[in-house]
């Protein structure tokens, strides 16, 4: 066995008992990521060429990799975009600044759909990733590169973002573990904004376990970020004696007519069963209004917010610009113009569009309405159940180049991961099996707050499911 | 036909500078005559990724700010986001309260033309951040070819309190008085220094005329008045303009003017202005406001000027004028106080410091904060010259010589060479002065040569001896009476 | 059609955003297609609906009003293309802007 191929919490037991040195796990994950990186293409920028310092703390000498939207002080962060050019940040995210003090080794920062706008991982200025387990295929998005990078064992874990489906869709595509805390777990310091209230920072892995271990670190309060919790603590120790008994997993009402790929309509029902097997009680929960205007709902709000946080994007201080405009104005839009990729610019058309004085009761303050709405069917829902139990994606990972056409259907696909968002709620993208070399991956959702529960009942399901394999490129 | 008139309605923004160490937003310092750009930092350089974080104090300063406006405070406030494209606004938006603001109504009192009270309604009072400054000239002064700007992000993130008034204001006259009346009971507040001359505090006007043929004009908004001169001028300017326009029948275009101090006029901003709507800010959660909180806060609310300049008038008998310009500095107000607490009579410690302190700290530059002559001091001249161990004119030298060389009062009598312990020169001729001339018939008879047995003097002598109570030297009483009578 | 290529145009203007041709007929169609999405919210009651601002009742966190200083000024202004000096230098503000 080679030492890439390590998950996270053997990787640190390896370390503790001297088996080997992180010097030869760098080396090792190195290796791995010169081979598959021509094909796979995760990384926006490689910090690996040479090994790391000595470090010490709970993830001492751990080669790890961040989503090119996460700041670095000192190192290009581009959220994948032209716009954001060279800029080296003069300030680490928190999230990052807790890895690094936990000993962390950064190989590199990974790509992503511009400014997290997308579910392919395809619309970087960068160039698409592929999904190593098909290199033809999308590994799903926007955090496509951290799910990739996981998947293909560059390293045992890795940090995204998810403001729609952005960590659990890729997860699902990748066959990898993925976790959307609850809004306010995790600072959002020196995150690159996509939609404010909606954006959260979790983490990639292999095992449940393994996202336990990370978000011991990274989770907590931080006084940079006004919307996270403070007296909140979590304990995300990782337990084997866990149990669903008596829980109850609700299944959505409205979704069971909605078509489904077969892998994800095969893996539901053998996900059911083993939840039934266990001693779980399976029941079912009604979201209308979840069903018909949550997806509209998101996507009004999340560009209504995108727009005004990438205002700031003018070149005069940062980034891509230009120096021989005649006037302020002038430069403003040959630096947007050029800098933004042709979905951020949609997106932020239609943001403004919404949020015009002619149109913002009609559009935005509704939008901001029927979220209520969509918070209130949960609190209720969640009076009924323990855990919703639901595809990450109604689709198998498609071919890179499909689906690019109609952007409002590709939105459609998002139905079953951006409700959680509007509702503030955590999401664990779980493995649930293999259609022929794809991985299928499905989603559990709770309450806020309920993240330690969720990743309790994900021990259960890895143990009965089975953990993924690392993949090969499709070989 | 009757002769038309014209009345004008007028309401008025202020920006005020609130009084703060850190900015609103991040931990950088409000003080804005450092080196350009080198109080900044990632959060109000408005980089990737950086988040507000609200200052405790400013939210305070705020509620000081509204309860000196007679304005009450909201239990949840929230921010928004007031998006525009400018080079010395980094976030591309603004981060402020426009809707849902801290404060509710108040009111601020003005004089109308007649001099009656009237109430001008504050509409509210928000918090929000201030922008960075432009320059069109290098930081050496050098004036550049007018094709480039300069951007210094040290203001960018200072708190600002934005004050809207309904249109009550009728006159470029009751606009001063508002915004003067206003500025003075915000710094008595403590929420801000509002120092003029620093920019803290800036003024645009809406202007519109109403008819008495029942025609209303449409609102011009006036742009860009930094000072109570630019204020009342651009206001006059643009009732004349108005008015003119509404007398040859043509209609006043709604849009936005810019003063220009310099030729004295309004013109017409060639700015399309965006009336976009404000999303809520989604990095800042709403700002509630416990009444504890609020109680707390106006507990330290001091009492206004106007309310302490009518308390010297009514209970002490102060004239108003001098009332009002004690009450002008707060911190002037206090000083006289001060001296009536020592002792000194009301009226005269009010006209000592109306005169004389002022003169001196006029001369010098210095505010009342810089005087080293304590209030206890100067009440213990008055007190002298009140008692006519000094007389006024002695009172005013022990004054000049203590300000002019920081000695002490008894310093400053020996060094004068007054005569310690009694009363003479100039301060016993004062008092023979006044006992003569508050007995003209007696003075009358001594000078008709009635008073051959001397009498009469004796007794003016004696009148002059109890003046004094007794502190005079009786040889010099009677040479100086004998002397006065000729 | 909700909006013409005209209004696409303008409110593109105002994002600061210069649209080719094709860009422009692409941003029509998404953005028309967009609202008639958003056109579902009128089958709700939202009159009595209280717009959502946070998943709880959190208070605004308050900072103490303590300067402290950003460290690394220097590594900011390293960032941008247009500092001169200690300032940053941009185009001249036209009217109009």
């Amino acid at each position: 066995m080679e030492l890439y191929e390590l998950n996270l919490s053997d990787a640190i037991q390896g370390l503790k008992d001297k088996k080997f040195s992180a010097s030869e796990l760098f080396a090792s994950c190195k290796a791995r990521i010169d081979k598959l990186e021509p094909e796979i293409h995760a990384f926006i920028t490689r910090t690996d060429s040479t090994p790391p310092a000595e470090t010490s703390g709970l993830l001492a000498g751990i080669p790890t990799v961040l989503k090119d939207n996460l700041c670095t002080k000192g190192l290009r962060t581009t959220a994948a975009s032209k716009i954001l050019g060279e800029w080296r940040p003069p300030y680490d995210a928190t999230a990052w600044a807790k890895l690094k003090e936990a000993g962390a080794v950064l190989m590199g920062k990974v790509n992503m759909d511009e400014f997290a706008m997308g579910n392919t991982c395809g619309n970087s200025a960068f160039g698409p990733t592929r999904n190593p387990n098909d290199l033809s295929r999308v590994p799903g998005g926007s955090s496509g590169g951290s799910a990739a990078a996981v998947s293909a064992g560059y390293v045992p874990f890795s940090l995204g973002s998810d403001t729609g489906g952005s960590i659990r869709q890729p997860a699902s595509f990748c066959g990898v573990y993925g976790l959307k805390p609850t809004y306010g777990m995790v600072s959002r310091y020196g995150l690159i904004s996509y939609g404010s209230s909606l954006d959260q920072i979790g983490p990639f892995a292999r095992t449940v376990k393994d996202l336990q271990l990370v978000m011991s670190v990274i989770s907590g309060h931080d006084p940079m970020d006004s919307s996270s919790f403070r007296d909140k603590d979590h304990d995300f120790t990782h337990r084997e004696d866990v149990s669903v008994k008596g829980k109850r997993v609700a299944l959505v009402k409205e979704f069971q007519s909605f078509t489904l790929d077969a892998p994800i309509a095969e893996a539901m029902a053998k996900t059911r069963k083993v939840l039934e097997e266990e001693g779980a009680e399976i029941v079912e929960v009604s979201l209308p209004v979840v069903a018909r205007y949550a997806v509209a709902c998101y996507y009004a709000l999340a560009m209504s917010e995108a727009h005004t946080n990438l205002e700031r994007y003018d070149g005069v201080r940062l980034g891509y610009t230009v120096k021989d405009a005649a006037g302020i104005k002038e430069m403003f839009e040959r630096v947007r113009s050029y800098g933004f990729g042709p979905e951020v610019k949609s997106r932020i058309i239609a943001g403004t569009c919404l949020t015009e004085p002619t149109r913002c009761e009609e559009y935005y303050v509704a939008a901001t309405k029927v979220r209520t709405l969509i918070a209130q069917e949960f609190t209720r829902a969640f009076g009924e159940c323990d855990f919703i139990l639901q595809p990450a994606s109604p689709s198998m990972p498609w071919k890179i180049g499909e689906n690019d056409e109609d952007e409002l259907k590709g939105y459609e696909a998002d139905l079953y991961t951006l409700p959680v968002n509007l509702a503030g709620l955590p999401g664990l993208s779980f493995f649930a099996g293999y259609a022929g070399n794809l991985p299928v991956g499905l989603q559990l959702i709770g309450p806020r707050w309920s993240d330690p529960a969720l990743l309790d009942t994900g021990v259960i399901l890895e143990r009965h499911l089975g953990s993924p394999k690392i993949a090969n490129g499709g070989k | 036909m009757p002769e038309l008139t014209f009345t004008p309605v007028i309401g008025i923004e202020i920006h005020i500078r609130l009084k703060s160490d850190s900015k609103l937003f991040c931990s950088c310092s409000t003080n804005t005559d450092a080196a350009p750009n080198t109080n900044i930092c990632p959060v109000c350089m408005g980089l990737p990724g950086t988040l507000p974080h609200l200052n405790h104090r400013v939210v305070e300063q705020g509620m000081l700010a509204g309860f000196a406006l007679n304005c009450g405070i909201r239990p949840k406030s929230l921010f928004f986001r007031k998006s525009y494209f400018y080079p010395d606004l980094p976030k591309g938006h603004q981060i402020s309260q426009c809707d849902l603001p801290i404060t509710t109504s108040g009111y601020i009192e003005v004089h109308d033309a007649e001099g009656k009270l009237k109430k001008i309604r504050v509409h509210h009072l928000h918090l929000e951040e201030d922008v960075g400054s432009l320059h069109h000239s290098a930081s050496d002064g050098r004036l550049e070819g007018a094709d480039t700007s300069y951007v210094d992000y040290n203001r960018s993130g200072t708190p600002l309190a934005e004050i809207v008034s309904e249109p009550d204001v009728a006159s470029a006259a009751e606009a001063v008085e508002y915004v003067m009346t206003l500025r003075r009971r915000v710094i008595y507040s403590g929420a801000s220094d509002v120092e003029l001359e620093k920019g803290m505090m800036r003024f645009d006007a809406n202007v519109s005329m109403k008819c008495s043929d029942g025609r209303w004009g449409h609102k011009v908004e006036v742009k860009n008045m930094n000072s109570f001169k630019a204020l009342e001028r651009a206001i006059e300017y643009e009732i004349k303009r108005q008015k003119k326009i509404m007398l040859q029948g043509g209609e006043v275009m709604q849009e936005t003017r810019h003063w220009n101090d310099a030729k004295g006029v309004t013109s017409a901003s060639r700015v399309k202005e965006f009336y976009r709507k404000f999303i809520v800010e989604p990095d800042l959660p709403p700002l509630f406001i416990s009444q504890e909180w609020i109680d707390r806060v106006a507990a330290r609310m001091p009492e206004m000027p106007d309310v302490r300049a009518n308390r010297y008038v009514n209970e002490w008998g102060v004239p108003q004028e001098v009332a009002d310009v004690l009450t002008d500095d707060k911190n002037l107000a206090d000083y006289f106080e001060a001296c009536v607490k020592a002792g000194a009579n009301p009226v005269r410690a009010a006209h000592w410091v109306r005169t004389e302190v002022l003169r001196v700290l006029n001369e010098r530059g210095q505010k009342i904060q810089d005087f080293a002559m304590r209030p206890e001091v100067l009440a213990e001249v008055v007190k002298r010259v009140d008692d006519g161990k000094l007389s006024t004119t002695q009172g005013k030298e022990v004054f000049d010589h203590m300000a002019a060389n920081n000695s002490s009062l008894d310093e400053a009598i020996s060094a004068l060479g007054i005569t310690e312990g009694g009363v003479a020169g100039s301060a016993l001729n004062e008092i023979i002065a006044r006992v003569i001339s508050e007995n003209p018939d007696v003075l009358e008879e001594i000078r008709s040569g009635k008073d051959k047995k001397g009498k009469k003097l004796k007794f003016l002598q004696g009148l002059v001896m109890k003046e004094t109570k007794g502190q005079a030297k009786p040889q010099e009483v009677a040479e100086a009476v004998a002397e006065a009578v000729k | 059609m909700k909006l013409t290529s005209e209004q696409v145009n303008d409110i593109a203007l105002e994002s600061r955003l210069l649209l080719t041709e094709q860009e422009l007929a692409g941003a029509t169609r998404y953005i028309n297609n967009f609202l008639d999405m958003l056109d579902r919210f009128k089958e709700l009651d939202l009159k009595d609906v209280e717009p959502f601002s946070f998943a709880e009742a959190i208070a605004c966190p308050l900072r103490d009003d303590k300067v402290i200083a950003f460290a690394d000024t220097e590594a900011i202004l390293h960032e941008s293309a247009h500092v001169d000096g200690s300032y940053f230098k941009v185009p001249r503000i036209m009217e109009g802007e």
